[in-house]
């Protein structure tokens, strides 16, 4: 049992800190000072494993804290006149009822699970029993400081916050005991991490019950969870001898298993994101252009992936037109809220740049290029000679932009009908600024993503994405747009400014696409 | 027209993969390259076709009076063994694309329907989405497009494996009537094939190109020549 659990931990381990090794090989100017030995390297490997031994401690104990704080004591301070041993008691015998089939580590596929078991062929029961236990152990010496300091801050006696985790650890195993009981009445296998439309019920009802009723005075007596709780220690108990006479864990553990194979091999999960973008082409066969060469090609793509870029484009069109005629009708019936919403308009033009940042179909468009048309053509030598990519990139660019047009147009269309509708300004060119700039940012996201996508060219010829840099270049993005988010700016000063961007943007994109594409734009190897 | 390698070097970080190739293709040949695993047949086949920039060296065209030119796209044609196809397009559409943005390179250029009956893919399937081709058909219209504009230099990496032995067999044929007037570099890692079907076995071991003299050993000496010199890799 010792060996099994030391083994379990060093495999854990092991692969902890060569995943830390690996994401460290993956930041662009990193991988250039790493060896090329890195998962043989002494002192990178003791650095990460001092990072792996503190996750697991910290671990323990920061998931229980966070818990209290928000879930149990946070929401908790709400209920202000009643009793606050009751509401503690009360949440937390709700809460940990839901933890108890949501949180069972013996139902989670996880990793180390499908290393041990599936891969290195461990004794299936040995292996999950030990570290189930362990986990049960884990679990309740991380609610022990929790329980004793949150649990007597709220006037639960001293013995009864002692009593607490093992309460929740006899629940856990409880509930365990029941489901592996049920599999074998039913052959039914539970997967924490897929539960079915009942289950996720069950968590909806049962949440309104942890919170809905003290919102309404009504508080289970302390008595009540108090009973249940300790209920939770022998029936605990029992439990065990079921789970340590189960014979079948090898059988549950392959079907918990049996979807983690595809995440796990990096080639196979590319395979399915490949199958995925291949469902994407439309099969419908009066699909026909009467274009030559190139935009032949780009014609018969766009037709044929019209789902994802024309009809969700058109959608999100739908959605804004409903949104923004929303609005209006809401300025009609209550024409007191016009200042605000007037102010609204004319400073959060800044905000806009995420919603236009969320609705761009760049990555969309760029991804169903790769996998259905560049990973492929790419192969050809014909397709790489430089005047070809130019003129295709051109093709692209105009199209992408004419998809993200269409939202952009309503979006700033419809803002400066609301900022006429609420009392209007008094610069009319702000309302040229603002459907202009708003515009812009539909150009500059085309043109982000299609330029990022030729310069940087992520995927290899398996379809897998490679790059570090075109997922640091996506995350900055996507924090820039969310930094601008929080900023507030008058019309005329942000939009201007976004005009420019674009303009300088656009210009310094497309010299770096003429001289840099025809070299860049290849399969990763 | 001769294919000149010069001093071609390509590593991986520390791992040199290709250390010094130096060789010349002849015109009208089949050559047979083979190697162990992770010899580097697909990073040369990778650095010829300017997929991968190499560290050294240089690699060019040169015509029967002697002059010298660069490699270019137009030169290569390069058959990967699993076979790539644009999945959005019908086979005739692929092939009316190539064909129009090719039109000024491909000599006597036929019709669509001959160029499918050349290479004996049914009628039946020719306006069907490429994503529902069999992996022996993909292969066979990813050949037929790298053929189409008669490339100077045909790479073909592994291309016969996973194929039923009635394509492979009509493959052969094509290989065949095709290398009059290019240059044919074959890879794989069955021997019988190499010497079925080539007329240069060419090995690379230690990042080096070298041909394998057949003179006058028979087939069974001849292969156990080959075996020997890749096997002395280990010992090396």
């Amino acid at each position: 049992m010792h060996k099994t659990l030391r083994i379990s931990f060093s495999l854990k381990n092991t692969y902890r800190v060569n995943g830390i090794l690996f994401s460290l090989k993956q930041i662009p100017l990193l991988k250039r000072l790493l060896p090329a030995a890195l998962y043989k390297a002494k002192g990178l490997k003791i650095f990460a494993n001092i990072v792996s031994v503190l996750w697991e401690v910290v671990s323990a104990f920061l998931g229980k804290f966070l818990y209290f704080v928000t879930m149990v004591c946070g929401v908790g301070i709400l209920y202000k006149e009643l009793p606050e041993n009751a509401v503690f008691l009360h949440i937390l015998l709700i809460l940990t009822v839901i933890g108890s089939f949501m949180n069972t580590h013996l139902f989670n596929p996880t990793k180390d699970k499908y290393y041990a078991m599936i891969l290195m062929k461990m004794d299936a029961r040995e292996y999950t029993l030990v570290n189930y236990f362990y986990s049960i152990l884990k679990g309740a010496i991380g609610f022990l400081p929790f329980t004793i300091l949150f649990g007597m801050d709220r006037g639960v006696p001293l013995w009864f916050c002692l009593l607490l985790p093992l309460c929740i650890a006899g629940m856990k195993l409880t509930y365990a005991a029941i489901t592996l009981w049920d599999y074998e009445k039913r052959g039914f296998g539970y997967n924490e991490n897929k539960l079915s439309k009942h289950v996720w019920g069950c968590i909806a009802l049962l949440l309104g019950v942890a919170y809905v009723p003290p919102a309404f005075g009504f508080v289970l007596p302390a008595v009540v969870p108090m009973g249940i709780f300790l209920a939770c220690i022998p029936l605990g108990m029992a439990s065990i001898t079921r789970l340590t006479t189960f014979r079948d864990y090898y059988a549950i553990n392959k079907e918990l298993l049996a979807g983690l194979t595809n995440q796990m091999d990096s080639t196979a999960r590319a395979q399915l994101v490949k199958q995925v973008n291949e469902k994407k082409i439309s099969t419908d066969t009066s699909i026909t252009s009467s274009r030559k060469g190139f935009e032949y090609l780009n014609e018969l793509f766009v037709k044929r992936h019209k789902r994802i870029l024309w009809n969700s484009t058109k959608k999100i069109s739908y959605v804004c037109v409903f949104l923004i005629a929303a609005v209006l009708v809401g300025i009609y019936l209550l024409p007191e809220g016009k200042p605000a919403i007037n102010e609204i308009v004319m400073t959060w033009l800044p905000y806009f740049v995420f919603i236009m940042y969320a609705i761009n179909r760049g990555t969309n468009f760029t991804q169903a290029l790769f996998m259905n048309c560049d990973h492929s053509l790419l192969t050809y030598s014909f397709y790489k000679q430089p005047s070809f990519i130019l003129r295709l990139f051109q093709i692209r660019l105009r199209e992408i932009m004419k998809i993200n047009a269409v939202p952009a147009l309503v979006i700033g269309g419809g803002l400066a009908l609301i900022l006429f509708a609420t009392g209007g300004t008094e610069n009319p060119l702000n309302y040229v600024v603002l459907i202009v700039s708003i515009l812009c940012m539909s150009l500059f996201f085309s043109i982000h993503y299609l330029t990022i996508y030729y310069l940087l060219q992520p995927y290899n010829a398996g379809t897998e994405l490679k790059g570090g840099t075109y997922r640091i270049v996506l995350a900055a993005t996507y924090a820039a747009c969310f930094a601008l988010m929080q900023l507030r700016m008058p019309i005329m000063i942000f939009g201007i400014m976004t005009i420019v961007f674009c303009v300088v943007y656009s210009i310094v994109a497309s010299i770096l696409v003429y001289r840099l594409a025809p070299k860049t734009f290849r399969l990763r190897t | 027209m001769k294919f000149v390698i010069e001093h071609l070097s390509k590593s991986f970080e520390k791992k040199q993969v290709l250390r010094d190739i130096n060789f010349t293709f002849e015109e009208g040949k089949i050559y047979g390259l083979l190697g162990r695993n992770g010899a580097g047949k697909t990073t040369l086949f990778n650095c010829l076709n300017r997929d991968l920039k190499v560290n050294n060296g240089n690699f060019y065209i040169e015509d029967e009076s002697g002059v010298r030119r660069e490699v270019v796209a137009n030169d290569i044609g390069y058959v990967l063994s699993t076979p790539t196809v644009p999945e959005f397009l019908t086979g005739r559409e692929f092939l009316k694309f190539f064909m129009d943005i090719n039109e000024k390179s491909i000599q006597n250029p036929k019709s669509i329907d001959a160029y499918f009956d050349s290479m004996s893919i049914d009628p039946e399937d020719r306006d069907k989405l490429l994503k529902d081709y069999s992996h022996g058909m993909k292969n066979k219209m990813q050949m037929l497009i790298n053929i189409i504009a008669q490339p100077n230099i045909l790479l073909l990496d592994e291309p016969l494996t996973s194929l039923d032995v009635v394509v492979a067999e009509e493959m052969k044929q094509l290989l065949r009537s095709l290398k009059r007037d290019r240059i044919t570099i074959f890879s794989t890692h069955i021997l019988d094939l190499a010497l079925d079907l080539c007329d240069e076995i060419v090995l690379l071991h230690h990042g080096e190109l070298e041909v394998v003299e057949k003179t006058d050993l028979d087939s069974k000496e001849f292969k156990d020549r080959i075996i020997a010199a890749l096997r002395e890799e280990e010992n090396a």
